[in-house]
């Protein structure tokens, strides 16, 4: 499904305008962008990966900032019913960070040589291919370095890495059917990679802990 | 060769020993000090001891402020990735490894001279790695115990064992007594020495009650009579029923010398003068000093002294003594070498012999005869080895003697050790193919040089600093061991180590019942020739 249109874009990710106002795809979930063969110097078609780094919505014109539109009696949903232009002059845009490519069949889980060409569409990735990108994870080392040059593309996004990459293992559990053996390997993967920041490991593992797992009668201790 | 994979090499020195970072799967309590453990390298197989095991962390902070109530979930997830633990293990003995093609020929294992590279893989030794490293069962080969975690044989090699002097301690009721029963019981089997036994708690030859109350059988019960002859100090002992002494031993007053007295200085409260008096009552009576001493009246002492010089009150003193020697119920007059003769007769033809003390056991009793049979067996059997270096002939050959002696530090403590005929045999009847087997329970206490002649050692549960420190005298990787040793159960748990096994091993001894009576009661083929059975037979001729 088409969700959105690069405006920006970088070897390390791009930033694209999203088609429906106020919504912009979950933070950390997968999009891909398909880019046939030839469009960029390369002879195959790739469809990029990237995780969703943070969303949106201001005004057109970046140097305007939004003015209140809500009165005693109008409010909430009720502000876009009464001012139907908002629709055209405000808009959502979404970052995201490239972290892999599948060509011929094959995936790779770095970056591409080339960014996705300007006004390309981003798509959300199908189950079925996220299930196939995310059987290695190798990909979630690309979000901890870019953490130094966090706030790429206009205006930046202030979304800590650490939550990206938490929101990223979360929404993929829930993609994969809630598949506990997967989070339980994901989790060690970034344990391992945090392994000399423990603060910023417990920051991750409290936030991609599944709710069940404080159950008295643990299921997941056995598996 | 599918067992487990424990960790992967990390870091080492030869002289030091690996790290092996265990895997995130491997939990430290899976592992024991002085496990062996086998590392794999590219070219050669590591048979190795798990030395000691350390918990780290890979962000100290972790450390500082530990994660309170945390979910299994995340408890799991650190486990092994951010807090995670290594083991040093000390590569012993290494192995070229076999083609897979010729998984059955597999080289000779020799010593570590190199160390693989990192990640070389640990792993749990398998049966084939135990069968390779200590041998199978059969021959010479006498199975001593099972690895802790294991059901296969451990062998000791009782032709190596038998060729030096051997120690057996541990702490009381870590069971001494059973390992020396199980040890003696190889050699007599195995025919690879004989035995001559001080058996001071009259445990060795019948029945006795053990620890938790059942039963278990003497040497005497499972070998016979063929092969094991009682001698007894105490008349009453023999007239009780099924147990049946051969020989009853006494002593005679003349056959007790100047070193036997010396040896006894602290039992029998002789003075700092005792030796320069006894000095004086040699010049005059030669042998029979003794003798004339018990017999002398105050007069008689008096005019020794002024004859002699000799201390008036310290000659009253030591003959007021050493009047104790003549009370003891074995002690006699005039007594020949006859019997002790026959007995060393006897060891010749093969035939094993238990002294027991009975009612005579205390430490006089047992340090006073020991010495003095064994002061006899030393000299007839220099006697033969010279015999045998002049003819050459197999026959004449001294049968290979192994002599039994509890708390071992009476005779060779620091003090003792260069005077007594067991000090000089642990230091050198090697040549005359006489050997000891020293059982005590503070190895501490006897004479450094003795124990560093000592060729193999078994040890029950040590703990204290001295003992484990002389027990590990002059042997490898002391500190490995020294924390095995501590880490002992109390029952049926040994660390065997030196001459008779190839690296020193840990293992649960073999149970001391009805099926061990029986492997010892099959005639199995004996190590030694044919050559031997018929001497056994006919005698010397």
């Amino acid at each position: 499904m088409r969700i959105g249109e690069i405006i920006e874009t970088m070897s390390t990710g791009f930033v694209a305008e999203s088609f429906e106002l106020n919504r912009p795809p979950a933070l950390g979930s997968l999009v891909v962008a398909h880019v046939p063969a030839n469009a960029l110097p390369v002879p195959t078609a790739m469809e990029l990966y990237a995780v969703v780094t943070y969303g949106r919505t201001v005004g057109l014109d970046p140097s305007r900032r939004a003015v209140r539109r809500s009165t005693d009696n109008v409010f909430d949903q009720e502000i876009y019913q009464e001012h139907p232009e908002l629709q055209r002059t405000l808009r959502t845009e979404f970052g995201a960070s490239l972290v892999g490519f599948i060509t011929d069949g094959l995936i790779r889980q770095h970056l591409p040589s080339q960014p996705p060409p300007l006004h390309f569409s981003v798509q959300t990735a199908s189950v079925e291919g996220v299930r196939r990108f995310t059987d290695r994870l190798q990909y979630l080392r690309l979000l901890l370095p870019a953490q130094a040059t966090s706030g790429h593309g206009a205006g930046g996004s202030q979304v800590s890495l650490l939550q990206v990459l938490a929101a990223n293992v979360r929404q993929v559990y829930e993609q994969r059917g809630k598949d506990r053996a997967w989070l339980d390997t994901a989790a060690r993967e970034i344990a391992t990679l945090l392994k000399s920041d423990h603060e910023a490991l417990l920051t991750v593992l409290y936030a991609i802990e599944p709710v069940d797992s404080h159950a008295p009668s643990d299921a997941g201790e056995a598996a | 060769m599918s067992r487990k994979t424990l960790g992967a090499v990390v870091d080492g020195t030869f002289s030091g020993g690996l790290t092996v970072r265990l895997n995130p799967g491997t939990s430290t309590e899976q592992l024991r000090i002085g496990n062996f453990v086998v590392v794999e390298g590219q070219r050669n197989l590591y048979f190795s001891l798990i030395s000691d095991i350390h918990l780290k962390a890979t962000d100290p902070r972790l450390l500082a402020d530990p994660p309170r109530h945390t979910s299994p979930f995340i408890a799991r997830t650190l486990a092994g990735t951010t807090t995670y633990a290594t083991v040093e293990v000390n590569p012993m003995l290494m192995l070229v490894k076999p083609d897979d093609s010729l998984l059955a020929e597999r080289a000779g294992v020799e010593p570590v001279r190199t160390i693989p590279m990192h990640f070389a893989k640990l792993r749990e030794a398998t049966e084939l790695d135990f069968a390779t490293v200590f041998g199978k069962e059969g021959g010479a080969n006498f199975a001593m115990g099972t690895p802790l975690a294991m059901d296969i044989p451990i062998c000791l090699k009782l032709d190596r064992f038998v060729e030096r002097s051997n120690g057996i301690f541990g702490q009381s009721g870590t069971g001494k007594s059973f390992l020396a029963r199980l040890i003696l019981s190889g050699v007599i089997k195995t025919k690879v020495a004989v035995n001559l036994i001080f058996d001071m708690h009259d445990e060795y030859s019948f029945d006795k009650q053990t620890e938790d109350g059942h039963f278990v059988k003497g040497l005497r019960q499972i070998f016979g009579a063929s092969k094991v002859l009682i001698y007894s100090l105490d008349e009453k002992m023999g007239r009780r029923e099924g147990r049946n002494v051969d020989v009853t031993l006494k002593i005679g007053l003349n056959q007790i010398e100047e070193a036997d007295i010396v040896l006894l200085s602290e039992e029998l409260n002789l003075r700092q003068t005792a030796e320069a008096t006894i000095g004086l009552l040699r010049d005059e009576f030669r042998d029979k000093w003794l003798l004339e001493l018990l017999e002398m009246t105050a007069d008689d002492l008096n005019g020794f002294c002024q004859r002699s010089g000799a201390h008036p009150a310290s000659m009253a003193s030591l003959q007021r003594n050493l009047k104790r020697l003549r009370r003891q119920e074995y002690v006699v007059h005039k007594a020949t070498f006859d019997t002790l003769d026959d007995m060393v007769g006897a060891l010749d033809r093969g035939k094993n012999v238990i002294l027991q003390f009975g009612r005579h056991n205390s430490v006089l009793d047992y340090v006073l005869v020991s010495n003095l049979v064994t002061r006899r067996v030393r000299h007839k059997y220099e006697e033969k080895t010279r015999r045998f270096e002049e003819t050459r002939e197999v026959a004449e050959e001294p049968r290979p003697l192994m002599i039994t002696i509890e708390e071992a530090h009476k005779f060779l403590n620091p003090a003792v050790a260069r005077q007594t005929t067991f000090g000089t045999i642990a230091r050198e009847m090697r040549k005359y193919n006489v050997t000891l087997l020293v059982i005590d329970q503070r190895p501490s206490s006897i004479d450094a040089e003795v124990m560093s002649q000592l060729g193999t050692r078994v040890s029950g549960k040590l703990t204290e600093e001295r003992d484990i420190d002389s027990v590990l005298t002059g042997v490898g990787n002391r500190s490995a061991l020294r924390s095995a040793l501590a880490s002992l159960d109390t029952r049926q748990q040994v660390l065997i180590m030196g001459h008779a096994v190839p690296m020193p091993i840990m293992m649960r001894t073999r149970e001391y019942d009805e099926s061990f009576y029986t492997a010892m009661g099959s005639q199995a083929a004996a190590a030694r020739d044919r050559q031997m059975d018929i001497r056994d037979l006919f005698g010397d001729g």
